[in-house]
């Protein structure tokens, strides 16, 4: 009994990192309607990132946190320009396919320069110990990380002009030009905050999981689960899919194989949809 | 001169336009609304435009304020073209258009759309004496504060409508159907400020679909018709015109 109880913690403190991961997917299609299918491709990215600087410069995986996030954005603005720009206010499926074909693009040079090798970054850190089961201290870590960043993203879209211009784009494009917003500029903004949240997710996932180059896909897929159930387009609730999805693979895990997990996610993922199409924090306050 | 003019504002308009719009083209897709239309709203009048459904008074003033891009035709402000800026740029320059159906920012306060309001540099500097400013006007708005503005009655929205187009510290303030859905009581509430807002210097360029109301309220009247200027001149010369009274006024 105890040992499910554990699975279920673990669970929550990976889940946080999930809502993370899907905080920048919400942030994008809650400001410009547009669905950013290099979310996953811009998580393999900070995994890589993290990779690469831990093991090449050596430094603590977690020092590579800030240049991930500083990273990531301005990938995120070079991202609007060439993939997103033209296609905002067009119908969906337009964004879809320049952001797949980006993400297409970024994963066959990843594979052509690393192959599909699977790369794992050692995080030595003490686990948290209660009675036979031991927390590991990555994952504590990295919910912690995961939550005080959902904390400024809240902070900064509530409390900052930039942040607040950007749910005024959100609520109204034309009306938020008409105010004096520079609504393109909002846009750009918008989507390196929401790569730069990517990078960082995928990074903190690499403290966690051993990855590949492929291993954007399922994230993203997880990502999207995540946002259905938070609500479209609110990133506050985005963490909190991330918590109820955790707790579902942590309460699934130990009873059955790995393979089903996904399954039993996305059988989830259509019935939350069936019974609430806008996602069941949808109407809540914390939405764009 | 100076005498004369002031008997007749019609003939200042050419010398005193804030805002001048000349031949202006404009529509969506394939679709030209606006054909050719020109007018001018004066330096601290209350121009109104007038006009059926689907006669382009909408479009003129979205094409006015950069919302949709004029096709051709000239837009000048204070002397200066402003026909192809965005309408972030315009309203850095003192523009503010209070769009038809208030278009609040719903999931936010109604301070914080004042304070996106007052987004414009030439604003932010201002941006505590002009919320002083409003909340004088519309006391309702000071108490609903944190409310969220989606959540609000429809005059009230359009007070924070209003409100917001005032906090960008405007010279020209252009506001869209601004009966449109509203009660009476609300309607002859919002016309006693514009008429406040007027004798304090304000420009303010008003389309109404209610012609009995902005041939009573304004200095100058333009009615528009299959995108062009159908007629213009005093209210009341306007309200005298037979085809006027058939068409609009319904008498």
């Amino acid at each position: 009994m105890l040992g499910i109880l554990a699975s279920i913690i673990d669970g929550v403190l990976v889940g946080l990192v999930y809502g993370l991961a899907a905080m920048g997917l919400t942030l994008i299609w809650g400001v410009m309607d547009v669905i950013n299918l290099t979310h996953g491709a811009m998580i393999v990215a900070g995994m890589m990132a993290l990779y690469l600087l831990a093991n090449a410069l050596g430094i603590s995986p977690y020092l590579t946190l800030p240049p991930v996030l500083i990273g990531g954005f301005f990938v995120g603005v070079a991202l609007y320009w060439i993939a997103i720009h033209r296609m905002v206010g067009r119908p969906p499926l337009m964004s879809l396919l320049s952001t797949f074909s980006v993400n297409l693009i970024l994963i066959g040079v990843g594979t052509a320069v690393w192959g599909t090798a699977l790369f794992n970054v050692e995080v030595s850190l003490p686990g948290i110990t209660v009675g036979r089961y031991t927390f590991p201290g990555a994952h504590i870590l990295a919910a912690v990380l995961a939550a005080v960043i959902a904390a400024l993203l809240y902070v900064f879209l509530h409390y900052t002009r930039t942040g607040k211009a950007m749910r005024a784009v959100a609520n109204n494009r034309e009306a938020a030009e008409l105010v004096g917003i520079p609504t393109t500029r909002v846009l750009a903004i918008s989507v390196g905050v929401g790569v730069a949240l990517a990078g960082v997710s995928g990074m903190l996932i690499g403290t966690l999981f051993p990855f590949t180059i492929l291993s954007g896909d399922g994230y993203q897929l997880k990502g999207f689960i995540v946002t259905v159930l938070g609500g479209f387009g609110n990133p506050v609730g985005a963490l909190l899919g991330g918590v109820a999805l955790g707790l579902l693979e942590g309460m699934v895990t130990p009873f059955v194989p790995v393979s089903w997990t996904l399954v039993i996610e996305f059988a989830l993922f259509v019935l939350v949809l069936i019974a609430f199409p806008g996602g069941i924090f949808a109407s809540r306050r914390g939405a764009l | 001169m100076p005498d004369v003019a002031n008997l007749n504002p019609a003939a200042t308009s050419r010398a005193e336009a804030l805002l001048t719009v000349e031949s202006l083209e404009a529509g969506y897709g394939e679709v030209q609304v606006l054909w050719g239309l020109s007018l001018k709203a004066r330096r601290g009048a209350l121009t109104a435009i007038v006009g059926a459904n689907g006669a382009g008074k909408t479009t003129t003033l979205r094409a006015v304020a950069g919302s949709i891009a004029p096709w051709r035709g000239k837009v000048s402000f204070e002397g200066e073209d402003v026909t192809h800026l965005p309408s972030h740029a315009k309203a850095a320059r003192g523009f503010a258009l209070v769009p038809e159906g208030r278009q609040l920012f719903a999931t936010m306060s109604v301070a914080e759309n004042l304070e996106m309001g007052a987004f414009s540099k030439r604003a932010a500097g201002k941006y505590a004496d002009r919320l002083d400013q409003v909340f004088t006007l519309f006391p309702r708005l000071a108490e609903r504060k944190r409310q969220l503005a989606g959540t609000l009655s429809g005059g009230e929205q359009q007070m924070v409508a209003i409100a917001r187009g005032l906090m960008s510290d405007p010279d020209i303030l252009i506001i869209d159907e601004l009966s449109l859905g509203l009660a009476p009581v609300v309607v002859y509430q919002l016309l006693a400020t514009l008429k406040q807002l007027k004798e304090a210097g304000l420009t303010i360029l008003l389309v109404e679909q209610n012609v009995h109301l902005a041939l009573a309220l304004s200095d100058y009247a333009y009615v528009v018709a299959e995108g062009k200027i159908f007629m213009e001149g005093l209210p009341a010369e306007l309200a005298a015109k037979p085809e006027i009274r058939k068409a609009y006024l319904g008498l």
